[in-house]
Parts: structure tokens; C-alpha cells; sequence
């Protein structure tokens, strides 16, 4: 059952950083601009926070399966800790925009 | 790394889920035991086995134990550090009063929050509580555990590992390792539906161990997946503070808009005002509920910024009859009681928030259902013991072939989190009834019985689950289970002996808090025996089978 492909040790532990942490940054992205974009669009305050949150951890739960999934792992670490900062930086904007 | 998607997922599944696994075991037990931590509390605090009580008059009980709170000593300690200069002697302005309370609750925690003087966060307060007979407002002793409601409850969702809140990451991990090892668990099998007949108790134990596994992952799946989903939910503010760390701006200009549109003062106005009759406020609430159509019964009462102008009553319903985790919260000037605000229904977002939360916490009264929360947490609990068993099974002849510990910790580790923890969990009953009435900080040493009796299980684990090293079976298993008959005994045995309650006088007068704790143990005491006994048969039948290298290696 457990034929995998030959990896090294520091593969595995970079899969699994990138699950966790990039997973996290990611997840941590998707909720900041979901507030921000939801809040601009004018839902109220704790609506824009609860649906972000809640549709977060399917996310969180999504990308760390890819994590494992996928091909490149290269890939996996720009998607997510990339796609995380940008969306961060986007709720950033958004905020200085508003307030 | 992987060929294809089923190898990584089972990959995933074995790992985490090992890893994991012993953090979910605890989450999972003292969640199901927290179902009824409000009649375990009775059990352990003999002073407050009376009828559950509604929420008695501010006027008359309340207010006069509220004006003599202080901060506790401990939290003014603690917030030593967060204070540019020394604390204050007395704490002089009360920013918020609560008092809250469920249809299971005889007793009432009350809470006091006071503003501190040139604190580095001047949003933050100091806190004192007490728990009070609400007959007649007397105080219960302050160092009794509440073994069911602060000792099994936050070990659920913190392990009480409360240094940097790391217990509740712990846990958040592992809920986020439960939802993976559900889908992980999914994508490995795919006959799901046969699941749900299989289970081969006479076969090997490796066969039947995972039987077992994916009858309860699979008949529970939903219970499992929800439960580990809410409860990440329930504490998605501690797990991303996006709002209050890079979001911090919106949200304060969102509460500045709220308190403008809610009507509802966010700061005190600095001048001195009275406060008007509570019980009044209260009345005029629950005309109000009524006129919906709703229960009654008050769960939660606060009064913000006391003793000003600017102060507030509100009243939040007990959402006993539903399972949404609502309030329709009711607000009142304080110093006139003239109604400021009742809050609106809520949106749809809302509303699948209080859905999710209160299904995940359970208010509602209907015991039945809460029940089914028990079973379905045990259900959890043999799921992933039966994983650990699964695990070892499948791997201590090779690993006795190859001189490895490996199979041998695992196992030593599962008989810690899973009989261990039962056993722990009756020492500190037995702490309970057996620690001495006047001993100083009792709660505190009924926490170290519960620890050091886990820490002896341990020990007792690692030293016998040494057979498994050469590809047997442990003995610790056996043992363990009749640790946990004797000891549940004991606990209804101890019960009986201190307080008079023995189960023919608690159930000829249906006082069912603590003849379901007591019923509860005895249950638990014959689950025990019927293991150990088997358990003892399946080893006097094993040396046989196993008896030579060759039957192992025909075995594996």
C-alpha cells in the first residue's frame, strides 16, 4: 500500500510546512479579504467576519490536501504563501481605503 | 511524492492522524463527558445538588453580592505587568456586571469586570467571579472544582494548557486533523456504504480493529465531521485575530458606527447616575419575548458601564427551545429603564453562525439528543483507538523482526490516551470525594490527582507494552481495564460514603444528576470488565497461534 516515490527527508518536511504554514498564510489571506470585500459591499461587520471564517476552514482543509496532491511542490509553496500575502495585502488596501 | 491522490490522502491518514490522534482521543472523551458537565459538577460539589434554579431578582439577591466584588487575587496578579505603574488597593469602577445561567445550572456564576487604572490597554479589564446559591445569594466556597464545567469542559477545548492559549492550538490542530483524516478516510475506502455492516469481531484483531475503525468513522461521519468543523468555528477568532490584528482599524470603526446605530454608549459618560429596578427591566423583557412567542427564561443579564449615565441593562434569552445559540438581547437605560433597543432578527449569515455554534454547544433542553452527543463522542473515541490498535497490529512483527520500538510506543502511548485518561479521570473523582474538606486550594490539588494519575497510567503503559516489542500483545490493555472497574466503584462507592447519596436514595427521588454520574461509572466499570476478560482470553489463546517465528511471518 505505502509505495510512495523515493523522497528525502527534507521534501517531506517541506510538504508538510507548506500544508501547515502556507496552508495557514493562505487561509489567513482568504479571510482578510473576504471581510474587507465583503464589508465594502456593505454587509454588516460580524456577517462579512463569520462567513469568512466559516467558508476559511473548508479552504484551509482544501489547499492542505492539495498540498500533498499535487506535482510541484514549488507550485504549492508560491500558490500559497504568494496567494496569501497578496490577498492580505489586497485587504490591506481595501481597509486604507475605508477607513 | 505521491503516485496518485488515494496514496497521498492514505499517507495523510496514517500520519496525522497517528500524531494527532492522541491530542483527538482527550478532545473527544472530555467533549462527550462535557455533554453533562453541569451534573458531573453536582457530583463533585455536594453543596449544590438542589433543583436547577431560574435567574433570581437583581434588586433583591444580585446587587448587593455584585457591590461586594472585587477582582479576584490571581487576575489582579496577572495584570500586574499590563499596568504602567502600581495597582490601585480597591477597584472603584465597574465597567460590566454578568450573571449567567442554563436550565441545568442550581448554582450561579456571576462575574464582575472593572476598568484599571493606567493600563497599558485601557480596553482591557480585571475580572472577579464568584458562584452563589441564587436563593440566597451566599456565596459557595471560591476553591471548590467545578470538576464538570472547568476541569473536563476546557480540557476539551484547551487541554488547560493555558500558556499562550498553546492548548487551544493544539486542539485547533488536531480538529483540523480530524476534518482531514475524515476525507482522507473517505477517499481511501471506497465502499463506504458496506462499512456500515462489517464488523468481524472474530477474526484477527487486526482485521476486526479496523472493522470497528470504519464501522464508527463512517456510521458517525457526520457527527465527526461537524463537531470537529463548529468547534474550529466556534473559536475562529483565536485561531485567525485577522480583526484584530491586521483588520484592528475596520473593526474599530465598525464598533463606532455600532454604538451610533444600536444606540447603545460604547464609553462612560463620567457622570454618577443610579440604577433603576433590574427587576423591572427583566419583567419588561420577558413581556416581550412572550409577545414573539418564545420561552422566557433569562440565560444572561449584564449591566454595562455601572454606576454611570451612560450605563446599560441587557437581557439575553436561554435558548432552551431551539438549537441555534441565540439571545434576542433586550436593552434598558440603566439609571430610568426606559427601553433602548431590542436587537433585530438576525440575517442569514447570523443565523447560520448561531446555528453552527449552538448545535456545536447544545443549550437547548432535550435529552435525548443529548444522548446521542455522548454516543456519537464515544463513538469518536473507539474510532480512533481502534486507528492506534490498527496501527500497531499491522506493524509489531515486523518491527520485532527489524529490533524497532516503534510499534511498541505507539501502543504505549494509545493505552495512556485511551484507558489511561478514563482512569485519570475517576482519580480526580476520587480526589474529589477523598481530599480533605478544609484542605487550602483543593481545586488545585484535585487538578494534580487528575495529572499524577494520568502520569502513573503512563508509566504503567511504557513498562507493559514491553511484549510488544517481540510481536505480542500488551497486558497493559488488560490491566488498565480493571484499574478502570475497581476505580469506577470506588468513585460510587465514595460517593455514597461522604454525602448519603447511594443510587436507591438518588433515584427513588429522581435526582438524576448524580445517579446518572454514579450510573454513568458503573456502566463504564462493566464495559471494563467485559474488555479485560476478553482481552485475557485472546492472550491465553495468542502464544499458541503465534507461538514461532513461523506463525508470525504466516501472520504478517
Amino acid at each position: 500500500m505505502a509505495t510512495t516515490l523515493p523522497v528525502s527527508r527534507l521534501h517531506v518536511a517541506l510538504r508538510i510546512a507548506a500544508a501547515v504554514l502556507g496552508g495557514y498564510a493562505f487561509t489567513w489571506g482568504f479571510i482578510a479579504l473576504g471581510v474587507g470585500l465583503l464589508f465594502a459591499a456593505g454587509m454588516p461587520f460580524h456577517d462579512a467576519e463569520h462567513l469568512s471564517s466559516i467558508l476559511a476552514f473548508l479552504v484551509y482543509l482544501a489547499v492542505f490536501c492539495w498540498a500533498f496532491a499535487a506535482r510541484s511542490l514549488p507550485r504549492v509553496w508560491a500558490v500559497l504563501a504568494g496567494g496569501g500575502a497578496l490577498m492580505a495585502g489586497a485587504a490591506s488596501l481595501i481597509q486604507y481605503a475605508i477607513v | 511524492m505521491f503516485q496518485n491522490f488515494r496514496l497521498a490522502m492514505a499517507w495523510l491518514h496514517t500520519w496525522f492522524g497517528l500524531v494527532l490522534g492522541f491530542v483527538l482521543m482527550a478532545v473527544f472523551f472530555f467533549g462527550a463527558l462535557s455533554v453533562f458537565d453541569r451534573e458531573i459538577d453536582r457530583w463533585a460539589i455536594p453543596q449544590s445538588r438542589f433543583e436547577p434554579q431560574p435567574m433570581p431578582s437583581f434588586d433583591q439577591v444580585l446587587r448587593p453580592v455584585f457591590e461586594s466584588m472585587q477582582p479576584t487575587r490571581e487576575n489582579v496578579e496577572a495584570m500586574r505587568g499590563r499596568v504602567n505603574g502600581p495597582m490601585p488597593e480597591r477597584f472603584e469602577t465597574v465597567r460590566r456586571w454578568g450573571a449567567y445561567t442554563t436550565h441545568r445550572d442550581p448554582v450561579l456564576s456571576i462575574f464582575a469586570g472593572y476598568e484599571v487604572p493606567n493600563a497599558k490597554d485601557p480596553e482591557e479589564s480585571v475580572f472577579g467571579s464568584r458562584t452563589i446559591d441564587p436563593r440566597n445569594g451566599q456565596a459557595l466556597p471560591d476553591d471548590r472544582l467545578k470538576i464538570g464545567s472547568q476541569f473536563f469542559y476546557p480540557l476539551h477545548y484547551s487541554l488547560n494548557f493555558h500558556w499562550k492559549d498553546i492548548g487551544y492550538w493544539i486542539v485547533g490542530s488536531a480538529a483540523l486533523v480530524m476534518l482531514l483524516a475524515l476525507v482522507s478516510g473517505v477517499v481511501m475506502h471506497r465502499k463506504i456504504f458496506r462499512e456500515l455492516f462489517t464488523f468481524r469481531p472474530k477474526k484477527s484483531t487486526q482485521r476486526s480493529a479496523l472493522d470497528l475503525h470504519n464501522l464508527t468513522g463512517v456510521v458517525a461521519l457526520p457527527f465527526h465531521f461537524f463537531f470537529a468543523f463548529t468547534g474550529l468555528v466556534i473559536f475562529a477568532g483565536i485561531y485567525f485575530p485577522v480583526t484584530h490584528t491586521q483588520l484592528d482599524p475596520l473593526h474599530e470603526l465598525h464598533e463606532k458606527l455600532d454604538a451610533e446605530k444600536t444606540g447603545l454608549p460604547h464609553d462612560r459618560a463620567g457622570v454618577a447616575a443610579p440604577i433603576a429596578s433590574v427587576d423591572a427591566m427583566v419583567a419588561e423583557a420577558q413581556r416581550r419575548w412572550a409577545a414573539k412567542g418564545m420561552a422566557g427564561e433569562v440565560g444572561f443579564l449584564a449591566l454595562q458601564h455601572v454606576g454611570d449615565a451612560n450605563g446599560y441593562v441587557s437581557v439575553y434569552r436561554a435558548g432552551t427551545d431551539r438549537i441555534a445559540l441565540t439571545g434576542e438581547g433586550i436593552h434598558f437605560k440603566a439609571s430610568t429603564g426606559e427601553l433602548l433597543r431590542e436587537d433585530p432578527p438576525p440575517t442569514a449569515v447570523a443565523r447560520l453562525n448561531e446555528f453552527l455554534t449552538g448545535l456545536h454547544l447544545q443549550h437547548f433542553r432535550h435529552w435525548l439528543l443529548r444522548w446521542l452527543y455522548v454516543l456519537g463522542g464515544l463513538a469518536g473515541c473507539v474510532c480512533i483507538a481502534t486507528g492506534f490498535l490498527f496501527f500497531v497490529e499491522k506493524r509489531k512483527r515486523q518491527h520485532a523482526k527489524q529490533g524497532s520500538q516503534g510499534a511498541r510506543v505507539v501502543d504505549a502511548l494509545a493505552v495512556t490516551t485511551v484507558t489511561g485518561m478514563v482512569v485519570a479521570a475517576l482519580g480526580v473523582l476520587i480526589a474529589n470525594r477523598l481530599l480533605p474538606d478544609d484542605l487550602p486550594a483543593r481545586g488545585s490539588w484535585e487538578q494534580y490527582c487528575f495529572w499524577g494519575t494520568w502520569l502513573l497510567a503512563m508509566a504503567h503503559a511504557f513498562w507493559r507494552t514491553a511484549p510488544v516489542a517481540e510481536g505480542r500483545t500488551a497486558p497493559a490493555w488488560r490491566e488498565q481495564c480493571w484499574a478502570i472497574a475497581a476505580l469506577a466503584v470506588t468513585a460510587v462507592l465514595l460517593n455514597w460514603l461522604t454525602t448519603g447519596d447511594h443510587l436507591l436514595r438518588t433515584l427513588a427521588q429522581g435526582y438524576w444528576p448524580v445517579a446518572g454520574v454514579d450510573l454513568f461509572m458503573l456502566a463504564g466499570a462493566a464495559v471494563a470488565v467485559l474488555a479485560a476478560r476478553r482481552l485475557k482470553r485472546r492472550a491465553e489463546r495468542a502464544p499458541a497461534a503465534a507461538g514461532g517465528i513461523a506463525a508470525k511471518a504466516a501472520h504478517a
